[in-house]
């Protein structure tokens, strides 16, 4: 066990330094090799895991890491200059100063520095399986970049130094690595923003460092406060064991702090939406298995002490928030890309928000969101890629011919929108449990709960809107072309879009087996109650929960088929006729609506920073 | 299980009832104006002429549509009737409209466009008040079923009275009357996403509006607990109210109608949400 979780470390460096060097011809059996084999290893570790693994590692790996971190701080200053960037200097000296203070006060490490539990392997499942498929597919979407050939191979090499990375970052027990980690995903995510080297990239690139970097303020304010009060030495195994001790706020606010940052809430949603610019492998990697689910990771990894306190209800308060917020924004939107982005940060708002409520149902329903969302997204922005390279389509307004000229990309984006939206597929469920679970936490705190839940069915149905907004330009045709012909796209394109879809589907057929067998045992070890998944006449209950089963399994019949057999479905014998248009020959230009929205966009970041004000205040006091 | 069959025999029987209501609508209407107006089986003499029509579609995506819609709105009102949970009969509900609205984009009609795109504003304008509604429900139930508000012993109007008066508002919204049928707008649209619609595939988007008629009665209701005078009152009060304001106001743009639905409406459910939650 352990040498494998170790092997989910080293593969992806030493693989990411060979795609350096090898030829085109070789990298292509690599990276497919490669992906597979991590995405076999992290299946066989979930499955064959009992317990929780600790592991150390030899003295002289603290020096290297200490030593990397200076040397990472000193990086992102010389960035600061060569862009003239003064608020990343400004971070990148705080964070030295504060490292470097860190470092001399802090006695040397003596427990285990990894620790991978349920959580961990959970994790190791998304970000290997998904990033993988996101390799594959980004050999030939790289190929058609306009770039050198070394930047081609720099490119996949970034990708798995960032899946590294990634794996690291979920199973560090160490606040000091976790920093390291922490860091080195925004410096990948830097990197790979700014990967076009032109003027919005490299602009954006650097609003996505100084922003991830004032997370990684706040994890080092985290490490200083956890030694500062006696807890020992800053793990993430302390700082839980010491769930009940005074002052422990501070610390678990500052994480949390570190974790809204990385999952793009307002007011800090722009690093994450400028990160459009980067070719759409990027985005695919940032929004569904890498960065982003870093804050669920570490709202889960807290959960049990944030549980009840006052900074689980800001938190909560926030995200509820956020995803009403992002909703509204994404109505304002016509980019296929951004629209996307702003229901990644919605759905993120949620997934934060049952992590936060902290109940064994609200944990299952955070988790089935981190799975269920990152492969539809994936599915989606490998698609929108798709789009860009074979359709030359960026604007969703432009896509009511798609229909036709590639009726099996448009069946593909569907049924990824179907999935973030529709019963019963997964992200349908995650939003459904949250809002079912909510009502529990309306019972002690009232108007809180009454609040969250009118944000997210509110959200909930604004979002479905906008999804049924672009699905209506998918769905567009003219009477003429009766016959379906699916469009080539390219072996790499057509095996990954195959691949997720395949992934989706199955997840949804066995997600009652799913429930118990894999996602029950998580919430176990993260909450220390079972939860009891019970079926009853119409109804599957989860804890308390009742989940209405039957009524669930009609809509399935009814709504997504219906929207897919619509596609193909041909009344014979029947007349066409052409559209009314009121005896005029106007040729119109279809579009779809819009709200003006960005009126609001500065008074979401106001109210944003509030927040997180008053995550401060309320730890403080 | 005796409770059972009153439920069954109401979703059945619905596209009739509704039929029902309409064709007593009409009537209703036309005395209000002075005219003697439609025999009450109007809507159904309509409804056999409709499928005596040549066929004639636009593309069968469209007219496949239509009739989901109207297969999927009926699944929504059975949820409710059976007594299930309420998001999941609002969020159904939804996507029953959801449908129509795919429809109508499916096509290249400027009029088909304008409805759907209206539509979708009017989604914007009720929806939240009834998940307000629905949470109130929630609040004072203490379970989302719509059985708890059927089977509650004090009825719901008692304790919120603004809730119903912002339903009362939202409504007109939902069964496209005056002065908020934007949506339908006939001297706009010329009927908006029912336009493309022709012969027996009207028929379902055509009766799809006689089931919206028992989905907004149910849903007033609710608002009686177990107490059935109290609901046929409720009902036959919403029915005058809305065929009176139908006659008596003129239509107003939909920029009006979100801002109304979202200012006073929606803030009265709100605050009748703060009071359930505070006592």
């Amino acid at each position: 066990m352990y040498s494998l979780i170790t092997l989910l470390f080293v593969v992806p460096v030493f693989i990411s330094l060979l795609l350096l060097v090898v030829p085109k011809s070789l990298a292509k059996p690599l990276v497919i090799t490669t992906a597979l084999l991590l995405s076999a290893v992290s299946v066989y570790l979930f499955i064959n895991s009992e317990g929780v693994y600790y592991f150390g590692v030899p003295a002289y790996v603290n020096d290297i890491v200490a030593v990397a971190d200076i040397i990472l701080l000193i990086f992102f200053g010389w960035i600061a200059i060569k862009r003239r960037s003064w608020i990343v200097g400004l971070m990148s000296l705080l964070q030295l100063g504060g490292l470097l203070y860190l470092l001399n006060i802090m006695p040397a490490h003596h427990s285990l520095q990894f620790m991978a539990d349920k959580l961990s392997l959970f994790m190791f499942l998304l970000i290997n399986i998904i990033s993988g498929i996101i390799a594959v597919y980004s050999l030939r979407y790289i190929d058609e970049e306009h770039c050198s050939p070394f930047r081609k191979k720099y490119f996949l090499s970034t990708i798995f130094w960032f899946i590294a990375v990634m794996n690291l970052v979920v199973s560090s027990d160490n606040l000091e690595y976790f920093f390291l980690f922490f860091e080195l995903t925004t410096l990948a995510s830097f990197l790979l923003i700014g990967f076009r080297k032109d003027e919005v990239s490299v602009k954006n690139s650097l609003t996505a460092l100084w922003m991830n970097q004032i997370g990684g303020l706040a994890i080092l304010a985290a490490i200083f406060f956890i030694h500062h009060n006696g807890y020992g030495e800053a793990t993430f195994t302390n700082l839980l064991a010491n769930a009940k001790a005074e002052n422990v706020l501070l610390p678990l606010a500052l994480l949390s702090i570190a974790a809204l940052i990385k999952g793009a809430q307002m007011p800090f949603s722009k690093w994450l939406l400028g990160a459009m610019v980067a070719p759409t492998p990027v985005s695919a990697l940032l929004h569904s298995s890498t960065m982003v689910k870093i804050a669920p990771f570490i709202i889960l990894r807290l959960s049990p002490a944030l549980k009840d306190t006052p900074v689980a209800n800001v938190i909560i308060a926030l995200t509820g928030f956020v995803f009403v917020a992002a909703a509204i924004g994404a109505l304002s939107q016509d980019n296929f890309k951004r629209i996307l982005a702003h229901s990644t940060i919605a759905l993120l708002a949620l997934m934060i928000m049952m992590a936060a409520v902290g109940t064994p149902v609200t944990i299952t329903a955070s988790l089935i969101l981190v799975l269920f969302h990152g492969i539809s997204k994936s599915m989606l922005f490998l698609n929108a890629g798709i789009l860009e390279k074979v359709f030359h389509l960026k604007q969703s307004s432009d896509m009511d011919k798609l229909g036709e000229s590639g009726p099996f990309t448009s069946l593909v984006i569907t049924i990824g929108f179907m999935s973030l939206l529709l019963p019963p597929f997964g992200a349908f469920i995650g939003k459904w449990m949250s809002i079912e679970s909510l009502g529990a936490l309306a019972t002690d705190k009232k108007i809180l709960g009454a609040l969250i839940m009118v944000a997210v069915a509110g959200g909930g149905a604004v979002l479905s809107l906008l999804y049924f907004k672009v699905m209506g330009l998918l769905i567009a045709r003219t009477g003429e072309n009766d016959k379906i012909h699916f469009e080539k796209t390219g072996p790499y394109y057509a095996a990954t879009t195959y691949i997720l879809l395949g992934l989706l589907l199955a997840t949804v057929i066995s997600l009652p087996f799913l429930l118990n067998q894999y996602f029950a045992p998580v919430t176990g070890s993260l909450t220390g109650t079972a939860l009891t998944i019970a079926t009853e006449g119409w109804n599957i209950y989860l804890g308390t929960i009742k989940l209405p089963l039957v009524p669930m399994l009609i809509a399935f019949l009814l709504l997504p088929v219906t929207i897919i057999a619509a596609m193909f479905i041909r009344f014979k014998k029947v007349d066409r006729a052409k559209e009314y248009m009121c005896g005029e020959k106007v040729n119109y230009s279809f579009s779809s609506f819009y709200f003006s929205t960005d009126r609001a966009t500065p008074y979401f970041a106001t109210a944003g920073i509030l927040f997180f004000v008053a995550l401060i205040i309320v730890a403080l006091i | 299980m005796n409770n059972l069959w009153i439920p069954i025999i109401l979703i059945i029987l619905a596209p009739l009832l509704g039929g029902l209501v309409y064709g007593f609508e009409r009537i209703i209407k036309a005395r209000m104006q002075r005219r003697i107006g439609p025999p009450l089986l109007q809507p159904f003499y309509d409804f056999l002429k409709l499928a005596d029509k040549r066929k004639m579609i636009v593309h069968s995506a469209h007219a496949f549509l239509g009739i989901m819609h109207f297969v999927s709105l009926w699944f929504a009102l059975a949820v409710l009737l059976l007594g299930s949970d309420l998001i999941l009969v609002i969020f159904l509900h939804l996507l029953s409209t959801a449908l129509l609205i795919l429809a109508a984009y499916s096509t290249r009609s400027i009029f088909s466009h304008l409805g759907a795109n209206r539509i979708a504003i009017s989604i914007l304008a009720y929806e939240p008040v009834l998940i307000i509604i629905a949470v109130s429900i929630f609040m004072l139930t203490g379970s989302f079923d719509a059985t708890a508000a059927f089977q509650s012993e004090q009825p719901l109007l008692y304790k919120m009275p603004l809730a119903f008066i912002a339903l009362l508002l939202v409504l007109p919204i939902k069964l496209k009357k005056s002065p908020f049928d934007v949506a339908e707008a006939h001297q706009e649209l010329t009927g908006g996403v029912e336009l493309e619609f022709s012969g027996i595939f009207y028929e379902a988007v055509y009766t799809a509006k006689w089931l919206d008629y028992v989905f907004c009665y149910t849903l007033v209701y609710l608002f009686a607990g177990n107490n059935i005078l109290l609901g046929a009152g409720l009902i036959i009060f919403t029915f005058f109210y809305l065929n009176a304001l139908d006659n008596s106001t003129a239509r107003v743009s939909y920029k009006q109608m979100l801002r109304f639905s979202l200012t006073v409406s929606f803030s009265l459910a709100f605050i009748n949400l703060l009071i359930n939650s505070l006592t």
